[in-house]
């Protein structure tokens, strides 16, 4: 009987080791491979707020309503470089509303009036229509609806405005539910080379 | 009928202005303005970039992690207390569960961990290994110490647990062989190439959506069910589901230590056998591959109260 209890802690004890070596093999060879990390990203050319071709369709807002971060993790961006700094920015306006005295539309299209617009370079006070202007998204009132994304696109504008997902609120679901959602399959994963924790800038594809 | 056709040449004649008055909108540009034609010493601004969230976070999350499983290897066996058990479980429910949103777990990672172990292309940060691996490693030497006071699926189960029924048997056996196909499943669907992987146990993750309040209607109701179920059965996902508790259980029975009824520290009655929820206390001892690390047993065992003078063991002698 002892000698049995003996055989089965010995046996116990053997395959506690084997048990933990093949952890530890599991994860050293994890770790080695660890150079980089998933991360969810909206392919620009794909989705149908800032793919060419669509106009005239309806603005979809799934990346807003799907996202089960609250407030969305997916965020307007303007890339500035590709920006036409318009006077009259169909994105900023609301292009159908009645014209003000200032001779620009009365309504801004944002709905919750996260885009910010402000004259930049040589300033012509006399004349604003002439002037270049800038628009900033506020991050935080920006919720990822879509309405200035499909606003600003050939024809009306230069398409400088895309969805992104921010990768700071992104909680990196494996099965994210924009992604599931998105007719167009516009999600995407994407590998960075970040190591533990993503400490340096999240790779964006923005072209 | 004039009336109304009054009215609404009224409105047209009220609405009239505001569409002549909406412009015609014409683009000024064709393509983005260079710095030198904008002028005035203007530079383009960098394009926001927000980082992720900061390392030394997940770092504290990791850190959080190790800590509360050690209060719950030291709470549970070796100051044996129901009450403080209670305690790191209200803790982990509530940073793990509702302030962390129930992301990284240890139960979802292992289908990251399956598609890393199978996929060249796929990687995990090494935090995600070490969240993976760490129940485990202290599973094989202590025992299921993460289902007790730290992973916070089990808390919320924990808490709804008001009037425990015992599950027969050879019942509770069959239904615990689920979460072996579940885990089967899971790495299963998981390992597919990239374009049809499917990760089972988030999609079905019963308690995420009330940590996030937020989620699809489905889960809510998964939820739900578990829950109300809980009431009675006790933690029904971490005995018959979870498949991370199959691998946690395939550890536990592999660890030298863990949750003891020992003859020595308590009094062999039997109490303790009716106040396992959970049904891993066979024949006065306790089964470390069921037991989810609650030290409902050591509340139940009457030691201390035997100890200060309250009660007294008395032979009952055969009539």
């Amino acid at each position: 009987m002892s000698l049995r209890a003996t055989r089965r802690a010995t046996l116990k004890g053997i395959s506690r080791a084997a048990a933990l070596l093949g952890m530890s093999g599991a994860a050293a060879f994890l770790v080695r491979k660890a150079e980089g990390r998933v991360v969810w990203q909206i392919d620009t050319a794909r989705c149908i707020n800032s793919r060419a071709g669509e106009v005239g369709v309806k603005v979809c807002d799934l990346c807003l309503k799907e996202c089960v971060v609250t407030q969305s993790a997916v965020r307007a961006v303007n890339e500035y470089s590709q920006c036409g700094r318009c006077n009259i920015c169909p994105a900023y306006f609301n292009v159908t509303s009645a014209v003000s005295e200032k001779g620009v539309p009365s309504e801004k299209l944002c709905p919750r009036d996260a885009i910010s617009r402000k004259p930049i370079g040589e300033v012509d006070p006399s004349d604003p229509a002439n002037n270049f202007y800038e628009y900033v998204i506020d991050e935080a009132k920006c919720d990822g609806c879509g309405k200035c994304v499909m606003a600003c696109k050939e024809p009306a504008g230069l398409g400088s405005i895309r969805l992104v997902v921010r990768h700071n609120l992104c909680v990196n679901c494996n099965s994210c539910a924009i992604s599931t959602a998105c007719p167009k399959d516009a999600l995407t994963q994407l590998t960075v080379p970040e190591s533990i924790s993503a400490s340096s800038r999240p790779a964006h594809s923005q072209s | 009928m004039t009336r109304a056709l009054l009215v609404l040449l009224c409105l047209l004649a009220l609405s009239a202005p505001a569409l002549s008055q909406a412009m015609q909108y014409e683009r000024p540009v064709d393509t983005a303005p260079r710095e030198k034609d904008i002028g005035g010493g203007y530079t383009t601004p960098e394009v926001q970039k927000p980082l992720p969230r900061g390392a030394w976070l997940l770092i504290l999350d990791f850190a959080l992690l190790g800590a509360a499983l050690a209060a719950s290897v030291w709470l549970t066996i070796y100051k044996r207390s129901r009450r403080a058990v209670v305690w790191l479980s209200l803790f982990s429910l509530v940073y793990f569960g509702f302030y962390r949103e129930g992301c990284v777990c240890p139960v979802g990672s292992l289908q990251n961990v399956a598609v890393a172990l199978t996929d060249p292309n796929y990687r995990i940060p090494i935090l995600v290994t070490a969240t993976f691996f760490l129940p485990l490693i202290v599973a094989a030497l202590f025992g299921r110490a993460f289902c007790g006071g730290v992973c916070a699926l089990g808390a919320i189960q924990e808490f709804v647990l008001i009037k425990p029924v015992r599950v027969p048997r050879r019942l509770d056996q069959a239904l615990g062989l689920l979460k072996y196909a579940y885990l089967g499943a899971a790495i299963w669907f998981a390992i597919q190439p990239a374009a049809s992987r499917d990760f089972l146990v988030c999609r079905f993750d019963p308690f995420v959506s009330i940590f996030r309040r937020t989620g699809f209607a489905h889960m809510y109701a998964i939820g739900a069910a578990f829950l109300i179920g809980g009431m009675f059965v006790g933690r029904p996902y971490c005995r018959y589901l979870c498949p991370y508790g199959g691998l946690l259980s395939w550890c536990a029975r592999l660890a030298p230590r863990g949750v003891s009824i020992t003859p020595g520290r308590e009094l062999d009655c039997g109490l303790c056998n009716d106040a396992c929820p959970y049904g891993a206390i066979e024949k006065m001892r306790a089964d470390q591959a069921g037991c989810l690390y609650c030290a409902r047993c050591y509340r139940s065992c009457p030691v201390d109260r035997k100890e200060s003078g309250l009660i007294a063991i008395e032979e009952i002698r055969p009539a």
